[in-house]
C-alpha cells in the first residue's frame, strides 16, 4: 500500500466516515440545507437549529464516499455549540487546509487533527470536492439566508 | 496488441504500468492513427472545401474518401448518407433539432429507454419540452434488457420517433436492435440508434439494421476526439433542415433567400474537423484490419472471465443481465464508495470509472447513486482483470 492513499484514507478519514454520531434528522430544524453533488451524485442533507446565532444541534444524513462523509461529520464537530460567527475562521481554516494552492503548510493552519486528516485531499485535487462538498453548502445557505 | 498503443509503453505518475479499464469512457490511440494525423498536418495541411490548389484538393479528396471508408464500414448504401459530426452528441442534437422537432404537435410523444446516455436523453427531453409533448422513457425487465412489450404499447400509441442505444454504457446491454427497428417500423416510427458503444466492438449494418439514423463518436472508435458520424436514410437527411449556416454548405447566397447544396454537404456548415475526419479513417482501417470478429470474440472472452472473476466475489454486486452484454461491466464493492474505490485503484495503475455514467435515469432504475465502471478495449487482457480483482481485494481490506 503506498504511503499517499494511507495519508488521504488512514489519519481519520475511515474512522470518521463510519463515525454515525451526528447522522439522523431533526424534525424542529431552523436551516435545512442539501448538500449535492451533481459530477458524482454525492448527496447529504444537513439539518441544525441555529438559536441566537448558536449551532445547537445538527444531524445530517445521505449518501456519498468515504471522504465526503468523514467532512461532513467534521464539519458537524466543529460546528456544534459555536455560534456562526466564530465558526467563519474554523470554515477559512478547513478551506485553506484542502487547498492544494495555499501558501500555508497545513500545520501552520490549525492544529486540530481532524481538520488536518483532511490536508492529503491536497494531493488528491480531484477529490477536494468530496472533502468540501457539505462545508460549500453550509456556507452558501448560512450566508443567502 | 497494446505494442500499437504508445500509451502503454508509458508508466503513471507514480510509476506503475497502466491498466486502462475506461474504453467506453474514450479509447486509447494507436500508433497509426497519431501518425495519420501528425502526417496530415505536417506534410499536407489544408482546409477542405473548393480550394484548387495542392494541398487543399489533396485534403478534400481525402476527406470524401473516409466518407466513402464510412459508408462502407457501415455497409451505408451511399456516402451521401454520412454526415460528419463533432461527435454523437452533436449528431443526436441535429437529429432532435431539425428532424423531430419541426414533426412534433402539442401532446405528440417521442420514445426513448431507460438505459440512454444523457445525450441521447437530454436532447429529446428538451425539444418535448419546448413542444409541450410527451418524452416515454421504455422500461427494462428485471435483469436490465428492454422491456419490448412495453415499447411496443407506446409504439402502438403513435409515437413520433425512437431513440435507442445499441449498448448501455452501463449496463452493458446490447439490445436486439434489428428486431426492434422493425417493431418500430410497423407502427411507422422512425429509428435513431446511438452506436457510440457498439462502434469499436462488433460490425455495424444499417441496411440490416434498418435503422434511420445511426450516430457514433470517432474518440471511442480509436479516433480522435471532435469527430463523429451521423448516418440517415437519403430521403430522411434531404428532407432534414440544417441545424446550423455558415460557408461550406450553400449553393447560392444572395439578400433575400439562399439555396443550400445537397447533403450530405447541406449538414456540414463551417470548416470541418478535417483532421479529425482522416483520423478517423485510419482508425476505422485500423479496427477493419484486426477484424471486428476477432475484436468481439476477444472482448467478449475478456467480459466473460471478468464477470466470473468478480461474481465469484461475495462482497462484489454485477448490475445487468449477463447475456448479450457488450464489455462494458458496472458493480459495486460492498461498503465501498466507487470513488474512493476508483482513487484507491488508480493508486496502482488502474483506471476504472466511477459515478452515475451521464446515465441518472438508469441510475434511479438501479436505485443506486453511483456504480464503478470497467470496460474493455482490443488492448485489454486477462492479467489486466487478475491486477483488478488484486485490487479490489486490497480496497476491500483497506476501507474495512
Ligand atoms: C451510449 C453513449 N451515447 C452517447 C455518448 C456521448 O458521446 P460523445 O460525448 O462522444 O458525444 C456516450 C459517451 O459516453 C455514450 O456512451
Amino acid at each position: 500500500m503506498n504511503e499517499r492513499i494511507k495519508a488521504l484514507y488512514k489519519t481519520h478519514i475511515i474512522e470518521k466516515a463510519k463515525d454515525e454520531t451526528h447522522t439522523g434528522q431533526l424534525t424542529d430544524a431552523t436551516h435545512v440545507i442539501e448538500a449535492y453533488n451533481p459530477l458524482c451524485g454525492d448527496q447529504f442533507t444537513l439539518y441544525l437549529k441555529v438559536e441566537d446565532d448558536v449551532v445547537k444541534e445538527l444531524k445530517f444524513n445521505g449518501y456519498g464516499c468515504s471522504i465526503s462523509k468523514a467532512s461532513t461529520a467534521v464539519l458537524a464537530e466543529s460546528i456544534l455549540g459555536k455560534s456562526l460567527t466564530d465558526f467563519g475562521k474554523v470554515w477559512s481554516d478547513f478551506m485553506e487546509i484542502v487547498n492544494e494552492n495555499a501558501k500555508a503548510s497545513p500545520e501552520q493552519i490549525s492544529n486540530n487533527e481532524y481538520l488536518l486528516a483532511f490536508a492529503a485531499a491536497r494531493e488528491f485535487p480531484e477529490r477536494k470536492t468530496c472533502a468540501t462538498l457539505s462545508w460549500e453548502a453550509l456556507a452558501k445557505a448560512l450566508i443567502t439566508h | 496488441m497494446t505494442n500499437h498503443f504508445p500509451i502503454f509503453s508509458k508508466h503513471t505518475p507514480l510509476g506503475q504500468p497502466l491498466i486502462y479499464l475506461d474504453s467506453a469512457a474514450s479509447t486509447q490511440k494507436p500508433q497509426v492513427v497519431i501518425d495519420t494525423i501528425t502526417d496530415f498536418y505536417t506534410n499536407e495541411y489544408a482546409s477542405t472545401g473548393r480550394g484548387s490548389y495542392w494541398p487543399a484538393n489533396a485534403a478534400s479528396a481525402k476527406y470524401e474518401q473516409v466518407r466513402h471508408q464510412v459508408a462502407s464500414f457501415l455497409n451505408a448504401k451511399s456516402d451521401r448518407e454520412i454526415v460528419f459530426t463533432s461527435g454523437t452528441t452533436d449528431a443526436i442534437n441535429k437529429v432532435a433539432r431539425s428532424f423531430v422537432y419541426p414533426t412534433l404537435s402539442p401532446g405528440d410523444c417521442v420514445v426513448t429507454t431507460t438505459m440512454e446516455h444523457h445525450s441521447n436523453y437530454l436532447p429529446w427531453q428538451q425539444i418535448c419540452k419546448e413542444k409541450k409533448c410527451e418524452l416515454v422513457v421504455a422500461p427494462l425487465n428485471q435483469n436490465g434488457i428492454l422491456n419490448t412489450l412495453a415499447l411496443e404499447a407506446q409504439l402502438a400509441k403513435g409515437a413520433k420517433f425512437l431513440a435507442l442505444t445499441a449498448v448501455s454504457n452501463v449496463l452493458g446491454t446490447q439490445n436486439d436492435v434489428t428486431a426492434i427497428v422493425s417493431l418500430a417500423h410497423q407502427y411507422d416510427v422512425p429509428v435513431l440508434v446511438d452506436a457510440a458503444q457498439a462502434v469499436a466492438h462488433y460490425t455495424i449494418d444499417v441496411q440490416a439494421w434498418d435503422c434511420d439514423f445511426l450516430v457514433f463518436s470517432g474518440h471511442k472508435c480509436y479516433g480522435s476526439t471532435g469527430v463523429g458520424v451521423l448516418y440517415g436514410k437519403t430521403d430522411y437527411l434531404a428532407e432534414m433542415q440544417p441545424a446550423n449556416y455558415g460557408g461550406g454548405m450553400v449553393q447560392k447566397v444572395n439578400t433575400i433567400d439562399s439555396s443550400f447544396r445537397p447533403i450530405p454537404h447541406k449538414h456540414e456548415a463551417g470548416t470541418p474537423n478535417v483532421a479529425g475526419v482522416i483520423g478517423l479513417g485510419a482508425a476505422l482501417e485500423f479496427l477493419q484490419k484486426k477484424g471486428l470478429e476477432n475484436v468481439y470474440e476477444h472482448e467478449q472472452a475478456l467480459t466473460v472471465y471478468a464477470l466470473n472473476q468478480l461474481a465469484a466475489m461475495d462482497s462484489v454486486t454485477i448490475y445487468g443481465s449477463v447475456e448479450q452484454r457488450g464489455p462494458v461491466i458496472s458493480f459495486n464493492l460492498d461498503g465501498v464508495h466507487p470513488h474512493d474505490l476508483s482513487t484507491f485503484l488508480n493508486e496502482q495503475g488502474i483506471c476504472i470509472r466511477a459515478g452515475h455514467h451521464c446515465a441518472q435515469p438508469l441510475m434511479q432504475w438501479l436505485d443506486v447513486a453511483a456504480t464503478a465502471r470497467v470496460s474493455f478495449g482490443m488492448y485489454n487482457t486477462k492479467v489486466d482483470i487478475d491486477q483488478l480483482v488484486a485490487g479490489l481485494k486490497s480496497a476491500y481490506q483497506f476501507f474495512r
